[in-house]
């Protein structure tokens, strides 16, 4: 087999047991890896509406067929559970080096069942797992916990929010990359589980050279000749958007109120290369090099969705305050967008301007559960419905919205709205063609030809993700380029609609796990703010029955019926089983 | 400014100098410029379809400018252009494949009085390679056909720009029947 190890490692926590047993080609070459083979597992061995906190909840971490190569951006993996946040499917996404050095470790994943006793880490080595006691982790957050374990290799680990249940806590790897968003460090936390520790040195064998190398080449001179790769992103991480957001009227301002910000030039891309000094500290294999530090500091310079919630729809303008903000809650294990929204949600409530150190104080009081954090720590939606406001909670299916108000950008606004894993914009970055014109412009304004288009390109993210390779490629990179290669690795042959196939079935197998859990077209909607309000541009709301057209022409465009539940023909025409 | 951007980007589609995302036309305002935006149709340019960048400092705004916003960064920093259009013309691109030389000798009488000669440069796309090689390039001539690529030209206004654009394809496509018929005839 080439480009998969064919094998994938069972933990089972309560009984302290570890297997590890064979994936076939064929089964890798339906599911690709990453977020597809966990919504698989995840899909058949959780049973609808078990409590995600519970130790009947799996968690798996997958790599794929590309992670590991020296394909551009292939560093990443992804880690799939039942999340305590939505109750939904979810899979989070990482970049850094522990994706590459899980596979190199001889394993394209693990499951992890059960919970153990006491607190436990696990450690992979080649051909080799075993449960270790965690005792003297516990407790500590992650900067000291991955410091501890590094001697023994690649760190993925939960801080004390994870440990302490906060709903949208993360698992962090190689200090400051996150599986984000959805709480799956809380789902770690609650298996008692404190950390992953691996490494590896076996190679990822690829079927063809020659063919790979060419492939090679066209990615990279692809990803060179986008400026949004090689010069925005390279040049200002992904703060880049600030300015670009604003002057669109898109920057969420005051909980989604305003999208405007009369201080997005403080806290912009340019005002902190200007500031400090910068260390580019790239993911594995990535020429682009977002990811970014202060140099000599560690101190890591925020992406875009985190200043846009503690920045403008926090209403602080001071850079140092969000860079301090998102290092907190690197430590804790919490998700940035997700806390900055809830404190929005927060400070909406109750009339009051938030200052930059209460700011500071209630991203600790949510890491340590604490005070008034001990109800923020179950994220805007829950804090929200407590105070009998739920209208303040800016989310879909319990998950807050990111950096973009879908008022001005009515591709995303159905991307979030038919989103698996709530208020994304990760699932189909329509910011692309909405907002970079990557691949091609479309006006932003209207729902016209978005329909189709959203649910493409989440088939397409879907794919992307079990590669697994980073969507910032996909501003240059497309289906084409992405099939070629993966040709080359595995030796088997895929073309650009096979990929879309392969997102189209796991899209599918997400969906059917969430009608399982309860969820239904119902859900699939926007906060009423965007409906009623217009955010300081007249005229701006969005249409109620132009939003419901076109979320009935997106089920169409699915094969769905028109309450959202994918037809027997379209699950048997993509080999699922219901 | 967009109006005239937008007037010239039509006649650019209807001419055949261009078509589909393709092109880019920008027109230089003190140290400001103002450029087509990524991944926009030049017949189907309107005020939000342009971009606004500092001429001497890159930002953000660049992410979403065309991905030749540098070539023409780097003209207008080295010449007097105050416009500048980028076409993918055909018979302009052809000959940059065939031509054995880095200079193309127009063989029709207007041509020959107008370009003189053509250089065609070297460079991938949005590289500073090319930046360079335009910039050096159009310092003696009004425009140049980079090389599998397009013809690039500039002018004072829009509208001359235009005009050296359609020259350069017209060049090109005369001097490629031309060709034809001579290799016919021998």
């Amino acid at each position: 087999m080439f480009g998969w190890n064919g094998k994938i490692a069972n933990v089972y926590l309560t009984e302290k047991k570890t297997e590890i047993v064979p994936l076939s080609e064929k089964f890798l070459s339906k599911y690709l890896g990453g977020r597809g083979l966990g919504v698989k597992f995840v899909y058949d061995l959780v049973k609808p509406g078990i409590d995600p906190l519970s130790w009947e909840n799996i968690l798996v971490f997958a790599t794929g067929p590309l992670t590991g190569t020296t394909c551009p951006t292939s560093g990443r993996y992804a880690a799939v559970s039942k999340s305590p946040l939505t109750g939904s499917i979810f899979d989070s996404n990482s970049g850094g080096s522990f994706g590459p050095e899980l596979k190199f470790a001889g394993i394209d994943g693990l499951a992890i069942y059960g919970k153990a006793e006491q607190p436990v880490y696990i450690e992979i080595g080649n051909g080799k797992i075993s449960i270790k006691d965690a005792k003297h982790l516990w407790g500590k957050n992650t900067r000291e916990v991955t410091r501890e374990l590094s001697k023994l290799g690649r760190v993925a680990c939960i801080g004390k929010a994870g440990e302490k249940g906060v709903r949208f806590a993360n698992i962090m790897n190689d200090y400051t990359h996150t599986c984000g968003r959805g709480g799956l460090g809380a789902v770690m936390g609650s298996k008692n589980l404190k950390a992953i520790v691996v490494k590896g040195d076996r190679k990822v064998s690829i079927s063809d050279r020659e063919r790979y190398k060419k492939y090679f080449q066209d990615i990279t001179r692809l990803l060179v000749a986008s400026p949004v790769s090689s010069k925005g992103l390279s040049e200002y991480g992904t703060a880049v958007l600030v300015n670009l957001t604003n002057y669109m009227r898109i920057l969420p301002t005051g909980n989604f109120r305003f999208s405007r910000f009369d201080f997005a030039e403080e806290i912009s891309g340019e005002k902190i290369n200007s500031v400090f000094p910068i260390k580019k500290t790239p993911c594995y294999a990535c020429p682009i090099a977002c990811k970014r530090e202060v140099r000599n500091t560690e101190m890591e310079v925020p992406e875009y969705e985190t200043i846009s919630m503690f920045g403008s729809s926090c209403r602080i303008s001071n850079i140092q305050t969000i860079m301090k903000a998102n290092r907190l809650c690197n430590e804790y294990g919490i998700d940035t967008i997700t806390a900055g929204s809830t404190i929005a949600c927060h400070s909406e409530l109750n009339g009051e301007e938030l200052t930059d150190k209460k700011l500071l104080e209630l991203v600790e009081l949510i890491g340590e559960k604490e005070g008034i954090g001990e109800e923020l720590s179950q994220g805007s939606m829950r804090f929200a419905r407590a105070n009998k406001r739920p209208d303040k909670s800016m989310q879909v299916k319990g998950l807050e919205l990111p950096g973009y108000d879908p008022r001005g950008v009515l591709g995303l606004a159905l991307g979030y709205a038919t989103s698996n894993r709530g208020g994304c914009h990760l699932r189909a970055y329509m910011i692309g063609p909405e907002i970079f014109g990557k691949p091609k412009l479309v006006n932003r304004l209207t729902f016209s030809g978005k329909s189709g288009l959203v649910q493409v390109i989440q088939n397409l993210f879907s794919a992307v993700d079990s590669l697994v390779v980073c969507k910032f490629a996909l501003f240059s990179v497309g289906e084409e380029e992405w099939a070629n290669i993966l040709s080359a690795v595995t030796g088997i042959e895929f073309v650009s609609e096979s990929l879309l196939e392969i997102g189209e079935r796991i899209w599918n197998t997400e969906r059917l796990f969430n009608l399982k859990e309860k969820f239904s077209n119902k859900d699939d909607t926007l906060p009423e703010r965007f409906f009623r309000e217009d955010g300081g541009v007249a005229g701006r709301n969005i249409k109620k029955e132009e939003f419901l057209e076109s979320l009935l022409e997106y089920y169409r465009f699915r094969g769905w019926n028109r309450k959202g539940v994918p037809t027997k023909e379209k699950l048997a025409r993509l080999n699922i089983l219901n | 400014m967009w109006r005239e951007i937008s007037k010239f980007g039509k006649k650019m589609v209807q001419c055949g100098l261009t078509h589909s995302h393709f092109g880019n036309i920008s027109v230089r305002v003190g140290n400001r410029l103002i450029i087509t935006r990524s991944g926009s149709m030049l017949d189907e340019i309107d005020e939000n379809m342009v971009v606004e960048l500092d001429l001497d400092k890159p930002s953000s705004f660049d992410t979403i400018a065309s991905s030749e916003a540098i070539v023409h960064r780097h003209i207008y920093k080295e010449t007097s252009a105050l416009a500048i259009i980028h076409a993918h013309s055909p018979f302009a691109i052809v000959q940059s494949m065939v031509s054995s030389t880095n200079l193309l000798i127009p063989t029709d009488c207007e041509s020959k009085y107008f370009l003189h000669e053509i250089p065609i440069i070297t460079g991938g796309v949005g590289s500073k390679e090319l930046a360079k090689n335009a910039a050096h390039a159009l310092k003696d001539h009004k425009g140049a056909i980079i090389k599998e690529h397009g013809p690039i030209a500039m002018g004072k206004i829009v509208e001359e720009a235009f005009v050296t654009i359609c020259s350069i394809e017209h060049a090109c496509q005369v001097k490629y029947f031309t060709d034809i018929l001579l290799q016919r005839k021998r």
